[in-house]
């Protein structure tokens, strides 16, 4: 199936305010959802058990799609192409011993979501490519037999850089005098940096104020993603984030983002009052954890995300295990239109009572 | 120094880690608690053990944590003076049956307490002390305050008696192989409460030649309604079913190795629909009634589990019911033992009672039931019980607390019988 994301590229990413967008995107996820149910039989079955087949799905309104939790990708092969097809699976970072998620991409979705990607990130960046400081280590990407998530960020945004350099080494220590001299090299030139958030707070803050260094990043910009759940346990907020490298680098602009290996390309960037927003590829609803209801802008809920790209996985609407909040759509004090939202963090393991282990698994 | 007493080796000799919770005791010289435990022996049911008790029942009903804790809140009566007089002539009465035994405590008692069916230690550790003997209860390090508030009330309640600060000792202790030793070799029976990883770690831990030990492994729980009575019910009845149901499912989360996670239905396919519908709608009005709101994580994770299913076996999920997920099951594939608790629960339509005992196996517990008479269950126990089901009981008593665990009885297990022939 040719994506319907594909004659969406013409447009700039944040150009349909919410209503049009909206009814822009209703038949197009229907036409996903119609897909995936000939194409893949797991879905077909969850839509059937669960939703009450097609017929009883309400297509007039974006909440009445049905989803998949995203935690299924951990669990099942979801795929809705022949397994021929496959040009590569895209999987989740976990820790050693934790389930990784496992997604089918095929050349179309493969296709539409570097250029989806392309789109939202020119909106920030400018189309021409920048001079690029990888705030990781070259490993990371060096092993590309599999491809993880941290690699496959760090990948997808190397196209929007030229001379990749990568800040880390492999002990995550920070090679300073490399790259005091990348930037002496690239004097004057606007520079694109990027990293995971913890890792630019541990690896690259914690190591500029240690090593008392200032390097001059007064013409950068930082994209970084990946969550701000340590971050918060060091009671650090964003705005405290932006502040210390503002105060050590100068950097003026540091964009964060929010997306998934589930759902790669119709990312989410921060606009200019650092509220997510959701381009024209995509939406996000926010649900009561336990009913299910959607909610009303400002109250804080289970976020589930919408995307028109997928054709080769059942991954357009999936229910996230991320909490978060709309702060509203087409807002004032920015140009960008359609939702504005926050990410609250994860939804707080349970705290189950039950016939645990004595000791945990570890014990001797 | 010679002597039978020294040839003991104590291997708890300068132990460190183990930190006592309580009773308070000065110094917290643990391994002389050990030392000075090793020929203590008390008798069973001793008015001054039974004051222990009554005098903690009490307390924990005084404690304002405790008495919202339901769970703790069932403990407390079990422990009331009138359920301890009843289970102490119980105890009388199997003195009374076997004239050419004397019955005496096994001696020292060491639990292994569960880390998250957090009140299962003090029903283990009351019968073991009620039956007389001394008693190491070994806690998480992740205490939750439910039992805090218990250690707390053990505590003030051991000021006033001598017999509680002399013999016990609530201790916990990081994983330590050590440790665990050293007080497997002290104790002469030592009880594991799972789950099946845990006994599996610790039960190649040495222990004392002389004692005896009891593991309880994972288990799986439960209930089967007889549909045609069910729906033949009256108003009443059903939310009296509905309430007992609702603390089966949540008091643990559905964690506990009694909570049910499958509810089979008797009767013919015109009866189940109705009947699953009538009782989801009892379930859910009970939910309402208790105002309660399951956390975010539960609705995730069964939800989650729900979902899975649904991609591998024929099943109707139902979402409509915010207290819970109803699943019908289409086919047996359907019903492995995997559970994700939070409450979810599968249906299944049997013909006969006697199908389910087709469906027994090792390592199920606990079957509740309703709408069926008592021999019927007799029958089924019978056909069941050598496959597997431990426990029948009535719809709400799944995690009622009982002597006789997993089929064990564990006053027997924490007494020993002396056989005298007097001629």
């Amino acid at each position: 199936m040719r994506s319907p994301a594909r004659d969406l590229l013409e447009l700039p990413p944040y150009s349909l305010p919410q209503d049009e967008k909206r009814a822009m995107l209703l038949p197009r996820l229907e036409a996903l959802t119609r897909h995936h149910y000939e194409a893949c039989a797991p879905y077909r079955d969850i839509v059937d058990r669960v939703f009450g087949g097609l017929g009883a799905v309400d297509f007039g309104r974006l909440e009445g799609l049905p989803f998949l939790p995203v935690s299924l990708f951990k669990t099942h092969e979801l795929r809705s192409v022949p397994d021929a097809a496959v040009l590569k699976v895209l999987t989740s970072s976990g820790t050693t011993g934790q389930r990784v998620s496992r997604v089918a991409v095929d050349a179309e979705t493969s296709q539409v979501q570097s250029a989806v990607l392309v789109k939202v990130a020119q909106h920030f960046l400018g189309k021409e490519r920048l001079p690029m400081v990888i705030l990781d280590h070259p490993g990371v990407v060096k092993d590309r037999s599999s491809h993880s998530a941290r690699a496959a960020g760090i990948l997808g945004m190397a196209q929007f850089g030229y001379r990749p350099f990568y800040a880390l080494r492999e002990d995550m220590s920070l090679d300073a005098e490399g790259l005091v001299a990348y930037l002496d090299s690239m004097r004057d030139r606007r520079i694109l940096l990027f990293g995971f958030t913890w890792m630019v707070w541990q690896h690259f803050v914690g190591a500029l104020e240690r090593l008392g260094l200032r390097p001059d990043l007064s013409r950068g910009v930082l994209v970084h993603s990946g969550g701000w759940k340590k971050l918060r346990d060091l009671a650090v907020t964003a705005g405290e984030f932006r502040e210390r490298l503002r105060a050590l680098t100068g950097l003026p602009r540091v964009i964060d983002f929010y997306g998934m290996v589930e759902q790669v390309g119709s990312v989410y960037f921060e606009n200019e009052l650092h509220l997510l927003q959701a381009p024209i590829y995509s939406e996000v609803i926010v649900r009561d954890p336990v009913t299910l209801e959607p909610l009303p802008d400002g109250r804080p809920g289970l976020l589930q995300v919408v995307s028109c790209l997928p054709t080769s996985y059942p991954g357009h609407s999936l229910l996230t295990e991320d909490l978060g909040v709309i702060r509203g759509a087409d807002l004032p004090g920015t140009e960008l239109k359609g939702r504005a939202f926050e990410v609250l963090g994860r939804v707080p393991r349970a705290d189950l009572r039950g016939c645990g282990d004595t000791f945990e698994p570890r014990a001797a | 120094m010679s002597g039978p007493g020294s040839a003991r080796p104590r291997p708890w000799t300068g132990l460190d880690s183990v930190t006592v919770l309580a009773p308070d005791s000065p110094g917290r010289d643990f391994p002389a608690f050990l030392d000075a435990t090793l020929a203590a022996g008390g008798v069973p049911f001793a008015p001054e053990r039974r004051e222990v008790i009554h005098a903690l029942s009490a307390a924990f009903l005084a404690d304002p944590l405790l008495r919202r804790d339901a769970a703790s809140v069932a403990a407390a009566y079990w422990m009331r003076r009138a359920r301890v007089e009843r289970l102490a002539s119980d105890f009388e009465r199997r003195v009374q049956a076997e004239p050419a035994v004397v019955r005496v405590p096994v001696g020292r008692v060491f639990h292994l307490a569960p880390a998250n069916v957090d009140t299962l230690f003090i029903y283990s550790w009351a019968l073991a002390f009620l039956c007389g003997n001394a008693n190491v209860v070994r806690l998480s390090q992740e205490r939750t305050p439910v039992v805090e508030a218990m250690l707390d009330a053990i505590r003030v309640v051991a000021r006033e008696h001598a017999v509680l600060r002399a013999g016990d000792r609530f201790v916990t202790y990081e994983h330590d192989a050590a440790a665990t030793e050293a007080i497997s070799a002290w104790c002469s029976h030592r009880v594991i409460w799972g789950g099946s990883e845990t006994v599996a770690a610790l039960r190649p831990l040495a222990l004392n030649p002389h004692a005896s030990e009891r593991v309880f492994g994972n288990k799986f729980s439960y209930s089967v309604f007889a549909a045609a009575r069910y729906l033949a019910a009256g108003a009443d009845e059903r939310a009296r079913v509905a309430s007992g149901f609702f603390n089966d499912l949540f008091w643990f989360d559905q964690m506990a190795c009694s909570s049910p996670h499958v509810l089979f239905w008797v009767g013919s396919e015109a009866e189940m629909e109705p009947a699953i519908v009538a009782f989801e709608a009892d379930l859910q009005a009970e939910v309402d009634r208790r105002g309660f709101v399951p956390q975010a994580a539960s609705a995730v994770q069964r939800r989650a589990f729900a979902f899975e299913l649904a991609a591998d076996s024929d099943v109707r999920v139902g979402l409509g019911h915010p207290g819970f997920v109803g699943i019908r099951v289409r086919e047996a594939g359907g019903l492995n033992r995997e559970s994700c608790g939070g409450g979810l629960l599968r249906h299944y339509r049997l013909d006969r009672l006697e199908n389910l005992a087709g469906f027994a196996e090792e390592g199920d517990q606990t079957v509740t039931h309703f709408g069926f008479g008592a021999d019927e269950l007799r029958g089924f126990a019978l056909l069941a019980g050598s496959r597997g089901v431990d426990r029948v009981v009535p719809v709400g008593e799944a995690l009622a607390f009982d002597v006789v665990w997993d089929g064990y009885d564990l006053l027997d297990d924490f007494t020993r019988r002396v056989r005298v022939r007097s001629a």
